[in-house]
């Protein structure tokens, strides 16, 4: 890691600058040295130094001091190092109030100054990390990154560009895989809120009592094994924004929390007397008809229209086919980087077959498939019989007797059980076939109390 | 064939320049000739009580024969540059001439009782650790390894006298010579 960091030596005297810049150099440190103040800022203006060790006394009116603090200017991040062989309390105290790092008086011990240079260099590394760290985090969750050239898909981020400043609650639709909380993500750091922290609770995967206590919190004592106060998600998420993933399979008492939360943007932690005020925004997210759930006396009208300030609708991969070749080529980028493979094209059969696939699972099959075939695929280019798992897949389901009359549940429970089987019980397995994650696997699982093997 | 040249000033420890010389020519598989260097008086700094290992340097890297791969030149003189303390040694990175200073290497220089053995293994892991940055090594990160930097005695200890495999590595590729 040293050498991504330059060094600079400034000192009017050539064998001072010389010689430390060499021991540097020795400590495999790229270094190059001034003469002068000036110098020092014209070099600091050209190449980005990490550290700058600075000769207090230098002739020629600008001194150590202002060399300093001119390059402190142009590279803020920089550490500069004052070296003296003249050493006073207030010269030592105004190099630091000047912004120096340290201060050192010369000649130093010779493990002084490597400390001192590990100990930058170390603390810059975590930096660097962590800049990185972050640019990748946000990076995946903003709109210019959601990758599509369909108009439709176009048209959706804009919209949702537009109302990532309100603080207005926002219902997205959308089948599973088709990227809902992505969106949600992208709303939240695209918004005043970014800073502010975004919590997803997926409503599906936990059950009536665990969820209220997950949203809301619980008071010790509340119920056995609460033996302490815990706060929940909409606390958590106070000033920023929370995420209530598959909202149409939410209990009716559960809606009638959420609304009182919606309205009044008050609740009663479990157990609890003291009312608790939240400022959260709400994005509600799911893959279930609710004006259907509705007519079916599943899901409140009222809450329906409380969440529906905004409603953005994902549409299925099928239908903007055209996303499909970006996607891919994004995909293999990524997993080739992750797995680790000197993978970078894919074969225009094998495009062929994905771009003929129906993908009921949306983009996230699509992921799993280019995964799938990344980590077999034993050449430089993904080819047609990498993705030979996917007619397999298909014509396992087209194995699936399908009688008219059957309702599109009746259907779905069917194509569930038989594909946990044919995974051999193993539901991950299982819900990277069906193109949906495993909470929403087993969410239906219970829902269509299907016997595992 | 280009050789390795072990130049001793006349005040150094005859046996330890012998010593070095035998284990570097091993070590390094070339061969090896010896030569005297004169006084290095001239380095001395009489308000510091040293000697600059800057100018012993020059002097050295105006006598290196021109046949030879590298000189390593040894002295008990305690050396420093400018703006440090002192150094245990010096070189050229990737050039043809090292220096090595004896005089830190020996228990008495602590006050502790004579070892030879001692300061033989040290003259020997400080003479491989100079010669390695005149191939163009680095400091290495692998402490056991020659090229770990040493700014106390006690490092130079802890070492062995030998390169680690990354750094044989970077020597068989040639980092510079």
């Amino acid at each position: 890691m040293k050498g991504h960091w330059r060094i600079l030596v400034v000192d009017d005297e050539a064998v001072m600058c010389e010689s430390l810049a060499a021991w540097l150099r020795e400590d495999g440190y790229g270094v190059d040295t001034a003469s002068s103040g000036t110098e020092a800022v014209a070099l600091a203006r050209k190449t980005d130094y990490a550290i700058y060790f600075v000769d207090l006394k230098m002739p020629g009116g600008m001194d150590g001091i202002e060399t300093m603090m001119q390059v402190r200017r142009l590279r803020p991040d920089a550490s500069v190092i004052i070296i003296t062989a003249y050493a006073t309390v207030d010269t030592a105290i105004t190099a630091i109030k000047e912004g120096a790092q340290e201060y050192i008086v010369k000649p130093c011990n010779p493990e002084e100054i490597s400390l001192l240079v590990s100990r930058i260099v170390k603390v810059k590394n975590l930096q660097r990390e962590n800049t990185i760290l972050r640019k990748k985090l946000t990076r995946q969750y903003h709109f210019q990154d959601v990758i599509s050239k369909s108009a439709r898909m176009r048209a959706i981020l804009d919209l949702a560009a537009e109302v990532a400043s309100l603080p207005s609650t926002v219902l997205i639709l959308g089948d599973s895989g088709t990227g809902k909380e992505l969106i949600a993500r992208a709303i939240h750091n695209c918004g005043q809120r970014a800073s502010k922290p975004f919590v997803a609770v997926s409503c599906a995967a936990l059950a009536e009592t665990l969820l209220e206590s997950e949203l809301f919190g619980y008071e010790k004592g509340a119920f056995t094994g609460a033996d302490q106060q815990k706060r929940g998600k909409f606390e958590l998420a106070d000033g920023g924004t929370i995420l209530l993933d598959e909202i149409g399979d939410i209990s009716p008492k559960l809606q009638v929390d959420l609304l009182r939360v919606l309205q009044d943007r008050t609740f009663y932690r479990l157990g609890g007397a003291e009312e608790v005020r939240v400022d959260a925004r709400v994005i509600a997210a799911t893959h279930v008809d609710l004006r259907q759930a509705i007519a079916e006396g599943r899901f409140r009208e009222d809450l329906f229209y409380r969440l529906n300030v905004i409603e953005i609708r994902i549409p299925p991969l099928c239908d903007r086919r055209e996303d499909i070749p970006l996607l891919v080529r994004h995909f293999v980028e990524r997993f080739a980087d992750e797995l680790g493979k000197d993978i970078g094209e894919i074969s225009e059969g094998a495009l062929k077959v994905l771009l003929d696939h129906n993908w009921p699972g949306n983009v996230r099959e699509l992921e799993n498939a280019v995964e799938r075939a990344m980590v077999t695929c034993r050449g430089r280019v993904l080819g047609e019989e990498d993705f030979a798992f996917l007619e397999q897949d298909g014509s396992r389901a087209r194995s699936c007797p399908v009688p008219v009359g059957m309702t599109i549940q009746e259907m779905e429970k069917l194509l569930i059980a038989a594909t946990i089987d044919a995974a051999n019980g193993n539901i991950k397995e299982a819900a990277s076939r069906l193109g949906i994650d495993r909470s929403t696997l087993y969410e239906k699982i219970k829902r269509y109390e299907i016997a595992r093997p | 064939m280009k050789y390795l040249c072990v130049g001793t000033t006349p005040e150094a420890d005859p046996e330890a320049s012998a010593e070095v010389g035998r284990f570097l020519s091993a070590e390094l598989d070339l061969p090896l000739r010896r030569m005297e260097l004169p006084p290095v008086d001239f380095a001395f700094d009489s308000r510091r009580n040293q000697y600059g290992s800057i100018p012993v340097l020059e002097m050295a890297s105006g006598l290196c024969p021109e046949d030879a791969l590298k000189l390593i030149g040894l002295t008990e003189r305690d050396l420093y540059i400018p703006v440090l303390t002192f150094v245990f040694g010096h070189a050229q990175l990737g050039g043809r001439v090292a220096v090595v200073s004896l005089a830190r290497l020996r228990q008495g220089f602590y006050g502790l009782t004579a070892d030879r053995e001692i300061f033989l293994d040290r003259a020997r892991k400080e003479a491989l650790h100079e010669t390695g940055h005149t191939f163009g090594l680095v400091h290495c990160v692998d402490r056991s390894c020659a090229m770990s930097l040493s700014t106390r005695v006690q490092h130079i200890d802890h070492k062995r006298a030998a390169y680690c495999p990354a750094c044989l590595r970077r020597l068989s590729k040639g980092v510079i010579t």
